[in-house]
């Protein structure tokens, strides 16, 4: 399977999914008239960690091949709710969730649905690069193979095409047997990204994936952003407001309120629009508020 | 709520409050600039002159400080309309300034040259209304009071109206043989002054209104234009290549 190549998601590899036969376009078919169709669709969703709500009311809407930004203070909710995207919350028992996640229509939540095709579909960067400690090809070609591809020729394709994607080619195409970890944290964030788009998912969603990164491999990754987002739609949870306004087009903020629990806090969607509106003119005055820092 | 840029904001308040400074130096200077053209005040008029450049390093400092403003503190939302309508203020302030120094130059130039009641009491007329329209959008800025600075235009229009009234009595005063040509030419100019005065002020309130709400004003201009490019009756229709004319013939 080459990037790029048209494809369905109807192939071997899904047909037991319950995600199979939907006519989803997936990396490299959307074409520029699907430019503003919805991805995901959250109605009053609420997250629950046992009887504690973490985060309530979040109603929005993320479109095809933009880069949405959920920014607010810590504990406001946009990383869980993040994780809601991709089910990786079912990694935490006591985690449910209230109201409704689609996925082009389809209940994330249904249980039907197949939580790893879901995750394939809806890759992943985290916050600190996690590369598995293997060599750069491997880390690359870990995917496509546990997906079933076995070729060498055409893992060679996938590895390439993948480190093409996130403009890491030109720094390793000589050192692919080189382990993953020895490259520099930066380097290490792009391979994750590579890692994320060999197994061409639709969306990519980012947990502040330039925390732990210097201005230089940060202003690199900002870049890639913009670039990738013609092939993914991309979700991006971050803490750096300037990030959220460089490269997103659409943005959430998120707060915090105290709950009737004692001092835990529920985070609470306040305000989604587009980021030249939130950074300009919010119409909320919290959002206002917490963009010109008055408010922490 | 805790203030997470203090410092920053303590900034932007400085910038407003030296606005505020350099605004009240125009408004005294508008009825300052007027007693010397009426009593001829030569020695006055050098003294404004010098003033004025206080005014020039004043608006220079403030612009300064609102570059290192953008460039340090990456301002958005309220805080970066509110450095945007800081630089914009500085050059309405600073041309101002600049009007009443013209008005302070034009005594120098009809010097000796005495003028009628009649124009003498339009001159302090329109001298007041410049000096109120200023002060009321000094107050709007102060204030952040959009009503306010929507209702300068309305006060605008009186002094537009005393500056037509003045023109007309400058052409009868000359007729009548009371006034000289250069007079009349000068007085003309000064009128001029005033009414520029004004539309700095209405300017300065347009700024107050994007201050508070990102409004914009819409110009007649950029109206027209806009106009013209819908009434075009080439708008959306495609140029014809030579295939096109060749098909034709």
């Amino acid at each position: 399977m080459k990037q790029g190549a048209p494809h369905t998601v109807d192939n071997e590899q899904t047909s037991d999914s319950p995600l199979r036969g939907l006519s989803v376009p997936v990396s490299g078919t959307a074409d520029a008239n699907q430019a503003a169709s919805t991805v995901f669709d959250i109605k009053d969703l609420s997250v629950f960690y046992g009887d504690f709500r973490a985060v309530r009311d979040v109603t929005l809407t993320i479109r095809q091949l933009e880069v949405t930004a959920f920014i607010g203070p810590s504990g406001c909710g946009k990383t869980t709710v993040l994780r809601c995207l991709n089910r990786m919350n079912d990694f935490i028992e006591s985690a449910r969730i209230e109201g409704s996640v689609l996925y082009h229509d389809v209940d994330l939540y249904d249980p039907a649905v197949n939580a790893t095709e879901v995750r394939r579909r809806i890759g992943m960067v985290f916050q600190k690069p996690n590369p598995f400690p293997k060599s750069i090809y491997d880390n690359v070609a870990y995917g496509p193979r546990l997906l079933g591809t076995r070729s060498k020729s055409e893992l060679d394709g996938i590895v390439e095409e993948s480190l093409r994607g996130a403009a890491l080619w030109a720094e390793v195409k000589d050192r692919l047997k080189q382990s993953g970890t020895g490259l520099s944290g930066g380097q290490q964030q792009r391979l994750c990204i590579a890692r994320a788009i060999a197994v061409q998912p639709e969306v990519i969603l980012m947990d502040e994936p330039c925390s732990a990164l210097d201005p230089i491999a940060t202003a690199r990754i900002e870049d890639l952003m913009t670039e990738i987002k013609q092939k993914y739609t991309i979700v991006i949870v971050t803490h750096n407001m300037q990030q959220a306004a460089r490269v997103s087009d659409r943005t959430a903020f998120f707060t915090t309120e105290i709950n009737l629990q004692g001092d835990r806090r529920t985070g609470r969607l306040v305000e989604f629009d587009e980021t030249r509106k939130i950074f300009s003119m919010p119409s909320d005055e919290r959002t206002e508020a917490y963009v010109t820092g008055r408010f922490g | 709520m805790t203030e997470l840029r203090k410092s920053f904001h303590t900034e932007l308040a400085e910038v407003h409050a030296e606005l505020m400074r350099v605004g009240a130096q125009v408004i005294e200077a508008i009825p300052r600039a007027t007693r010397i053209l009426l009593d001829m005040d030569l020695e006055g008029a050098d003294y404004m002159v010098q003033g004025d450049d206080e005014i020039d390093a004043r608006c220079i400092a403030v612009e300064e400080h609102c570059y290192r403003i953008l460039a340090l503190q990456a301002p958005v939302a309220s805080d970066l309309r509110a450095v945007i309508t800081a630089l914009k203020m500085t050059a309405e302030l600073e041309r101002s300034g600049d009007l009443t120094v013209n008005i302070c130059k034009a005594a120098r130039r009809i010097y000796g040259h005495e003028m009628n009641p009649k124009l003498r009491g339009i001159i302090a007329k329109m001298s007041e209304q410049a000096q109120q329209l200023f002060a009321n959008a000094m107050e709007a800025y102060d204030e952040s009071d959009p009503a306010k600075a929507a209702a300068l235009d309305d006060m605008d229009n009186f002094l537009d109206a005393l500056q037509r009234q003045f023109i007309q009595v400058i052409f009868e005063s000359h007729a009548a043989g009371s006034i000289d040509l250069q007079v009349a030419v000068q007085l003309g100019v000064v009128a001029r002054f005033y009414e520029r005065i004004g539309d700095h002020a209405v300017n300065i309130g347009e700024k107050v209104r994007f201050l508070v709400s990102g409004w914009m004003p819409e110009h007649v201009g950029a109206v027209r234009h806009r106009m013209r490019q819908e009434a075009t009756p080439m708008a959306g229709i495609p140029i014809p290549t030579q295939a096109d004319r060749n098909h034709d013939s």
